[in-house]
């Protein structure tokens, strides 16, 4: 009896294990299993012939190839032809009709949307979907970026994210390859320096062309260029954001950026002056920031400054010291010392009138009294 | 009291300029402060209170502007009563306010048995003149400079503007701690001096205040007041020079507020166009290889009767009636052909779903 129970609970135990493991290990549409299996659909498909025109003229290939698919991320687990492709629950299926070739794309991207529902809902605010929802269908959706039939980490290596990009940016990209960030990238696979996503965010891209994305921009290069560790392996201060922020320039921007997020400002961000995709060290000659291309680069809202000395009106990025802009340097060590100086003596003359007052009122002060007899 | 009398001290005009003086210094300092201090929180909140940094902007030129005027006509009046009344220069620093302020010092400490008598204006009050005097000239300079950078720019090298900056705030400082110490000690905390409101003051007042101004009144020793053709002769003179110097100095403000306009000419900021999109093939979606050379060609694809190996086969028309499929063509019986690999485990009922009658 005992045993037989005993071997009862264990086979018991057994089952649920078996149940759980099989739900732990199962894909989520698992749950409901697909309905062809892979070779079914390669029977046609991995036909590299199979080639459809469509009614746009366009041709289209129906050919998959199985090898690459397998070696996606998709394939690596074992994710089922009908699995994405939802709507083919039998064989033969019904003729998908499409117009053209990009109304391929846009008719199946969703399907992410199954297994990526976070990263599909972060696109939705991106300014892709807008451009798309606003009738541009050359926006990008998931399999733009992604692929659909040959998904690998889109960051391995680094410097294929802004391939990525560059398949419909292509001339942003070729201003980013010359820039000290993209040269970097490309060249060096350096892990320091900005690809796209870093400033412009992965999935929920934003409209670079707001007034919000501007004012708050300054925040995306501070990102890296105040983190010292970061900085000082290229020996760069981390003192940029701060010598901005202190300035005209600076105070304005950030002000706009806390109480009018929305109202766009004529004052300059980092990209004013600094160059957008183009962004080059200071020391460049190509520098929009280099010393002599400088009066070009504040003549942007500047018009009327023809004269070089302007340019010095703006501090550099440096702290006034004897060294650097003694000037400023000077007229604050002047202050230092005489605020301090005339409010302390002003100070001092008012307490000790005070303390005179407060003696003569005490009643034990017999001093003043007798003065005044 | 009957017999209490008051002292002439401020008259209307004066009263006046002093309420353009608390208008604009005020209105200045609050405004002018939180910029200075624009990444605190009490700085930030005063400044969305007003409207925002550039309203706030605004505000504090339109005070300067009234700070600027006023004090040309201060300037106007002062020589008036210098080159055409004459008056004694009862606001000049003499050495006997130096010893004043000494004296005022060791009786308070109580080393001197009695206070120091002031006449019409104490040793506090020329000092607060004065640095009135000098704060406006500094603010008015640097404020200048950085009202019109480019225009300073070609006078002083770049540099002096972020100086000015530094300045111009510093002296705010100064000035704004000045006047809450120093001022609203001597005459709001101290005692209620009335005088800059009711224009006189009572003749306690003026004991305690300015006992020698009293003592120089009630000798009789007031101000002889010219002839008046003696005023008129000197009018002669000053009004050519005052008119012509007051003209001069009503430009400098004029090109004050509006010599140079800076970045406004450039609202909205011109942004950079670029071209957002800009593929790099007419074809983002990628293309097997096979099938991407025969896109630019005609029609190199699919004819069946080329290439037999495309789509299905069909039933001959021999095979009518047959519906079991897979007996001769899993294993290719006689000249059947025989099933492709990825035709495995298929069977006979999707056959026809492909392979059709002739």
């Amino acid at each position: 009896m005992k045993l037989a129970v005993r071997v009862s609970m264990i086979l018991a135990l057994v089952a649920l294990a078996a149940i759980s493991a099989a739900l732990l290990f199962s894909v989520p549409a698992d749950a409901q299993g697909p309905v062809l299996a892979d070779p079914e659909c390669l029977g046609c498909h991995a036909d590299s012939n199979l080639i459809k025109t469509l009614p746009s003229g366009e041709l289209l290939s129906l050919y998959v190839d199985a090898a690459l698919v397998a070696e996606s991320v998709h394939g690596k687990k074992n994710i089922a032809c009908a699995q994405c492709h939802s709507t083919i629950t039998r064989f033969p299926h019904p003729e998908f009709v499409v117009a053209d070739r990009r109304d391929v794309t846009l008719k199946l991207y969703g399907q992410c949307r199954q297994c990526h529902a976070e990263n599909y809902s972060k696109s939705l605010d991106s300014a892709h979907t807008r451009a798309l929802a606003g009738g541009d269908r050359n926006a990008a959706v998931c399999t733009d970026c992604h692929t659909a039939h040959t998904v690998t980490p889109p960051d391995q290596p680094r410097a294929r994210i802004p391939q990525t990009c560059a398949q419909c940016h292509s001339t942003i990209f070729d201003d980013y390859a010359k820039s000290v960030h993209g040269a970097d990238v490309l060249n060096g696979a350096n892990p320091d320096v900005p690809t796209c996503i870093d400033c412009h965010g992965v999935h929920n891209i934003g409209d670079p062309t707001t007034a919000a994305f501007r004012l708050k921009s300054p925040e995306i290069c501070a990102g890296c260029h105040t983190d010292p560790k970061r900085m000082a392996k290229y020996k760069i201060s981390t003192n940029v954001l701060n010598t901005y922020v202190a300035d005209f320039h600076g105070t304005t921007v950030q002000l706009f950026e806390k109480q009018s997020p929305d109202t766009p400002t004529n004052k300059p961000v980092c990209y004013d002056c600094h160059g957008v995709h183009n962004i080059r060290k200071p020391n460049d000659p190509n520098a929009t920031v280099f010393k002599e291309n400088l009066l070009k680069t504040c003549q942007q809202c500047h018009p009327d400054a023809t004269d070089q000395t302007f340019t010095a009106a703006w501090m550099s990025h440096f702290d006034a010291s004897p060294a650097k802009y003694p000037l400023v340097y000077y007229v604050n060590l002047f202050y230092t010392i005489l605020i301090p100086l005339v409010i302390g003596g002003m100070a001092l003359f008012v307490a000790l009138d005070i303390y005179r007052r407060v003696r003569r009122l005490t009643p034990n002060a017999d001093k003043p009294k007798t003065n005044r007899e | 009291m009957a017999n209490e009398q008051f002292y002439e001290r401020f008259p209307r005009a004066q009263r006046l300029e002093h309420w353009l003086l608390v208008f604009s210094f005020t209105v200045l300092a609050v405004t002018g402060l939180p910029q200075k201090f624009a990444g605190d929180a009490w700085a930030e909140t005063l400044i969305a209170g007003m409207g925002g940094i550039e309203m706030v902007r605004v505000i504090h030129h339109l005070a300067a502007i009234v700070l600027l005027l006023e004090s040309v006509y201060h300037g106007v009046v002062v020589a008036y009563k210098m080159f055409v009344v004459r008056v004694r220069w009862t606001m000049f620093p003499q050495l006997q306010d130096a010893a004043d302020a000494l004296n005022a010092v060791l009786y308070n400490l109580g080393v001197r048995k009695n206070a120091p008598e002031f006449d019409r204006y104490s040793f506090a009050e020329k000092a607060e003149y004065w640095a009135l005097v000098w704060g406006t000239v500094i603010m008015a300079f640097t404020g200048f400079m950085l009202w019109n950078p480019i225009i300073t720019s070609r006078f002083l090298p770049g540099d002096a503007i972020p100086a000015a900056k530094a300045a111009h705030g510093a002296e705010a400082i100064l000035a704004a701690l000045a006047i809450v110490i120093w001022h609203f000690y001597h005459v709001h905390l101290k005692t209620l001096n009335r005088a800059m409101f009711t224009g006189k003051l009572s003749a306690p007042e003026m004991r305690a205040e300015h006992p020698a101004e009293l003592a120089r009144i009630q000798a009789g020793a007031s101000e002889p007041i010219p002839a008046p053709a003696l005023i008129a002769q000197r009018r002669r003179g000053f009004i050519p020079i005052a008119t012509v110097v007051s003209i001069l100095l009503l430009l400098g403000v004029f090109l004050f507020i509006t010599a140079e306009t800076t970045a406004v000419t450039t609202v909205p900021k011109p942004s950079a166009k670029v071209q957002v999109f800009a593929p790099r093939t007419l074809t983002p979606t990628r293309v097997p290889t096979r099938a991407a050379t025969a896109l630019p060609g005609q029609t190199p694809i699919a004819q069946p009767t080329q290439k037999p190996s495309i789509g299905p086969a069909p039933i001959p028309a021999s095979h009518a009636g047959r519906a079991v499929c897979q007996v001769c063509h899993v294993t290719g019986v006689g000249t059947a052909p025989k099933n492709p690999a990825d035709h495995a485990g298929r069977l006979d009922a999707s056959c026809t779903d492909c392979h059709k009658p002739k």
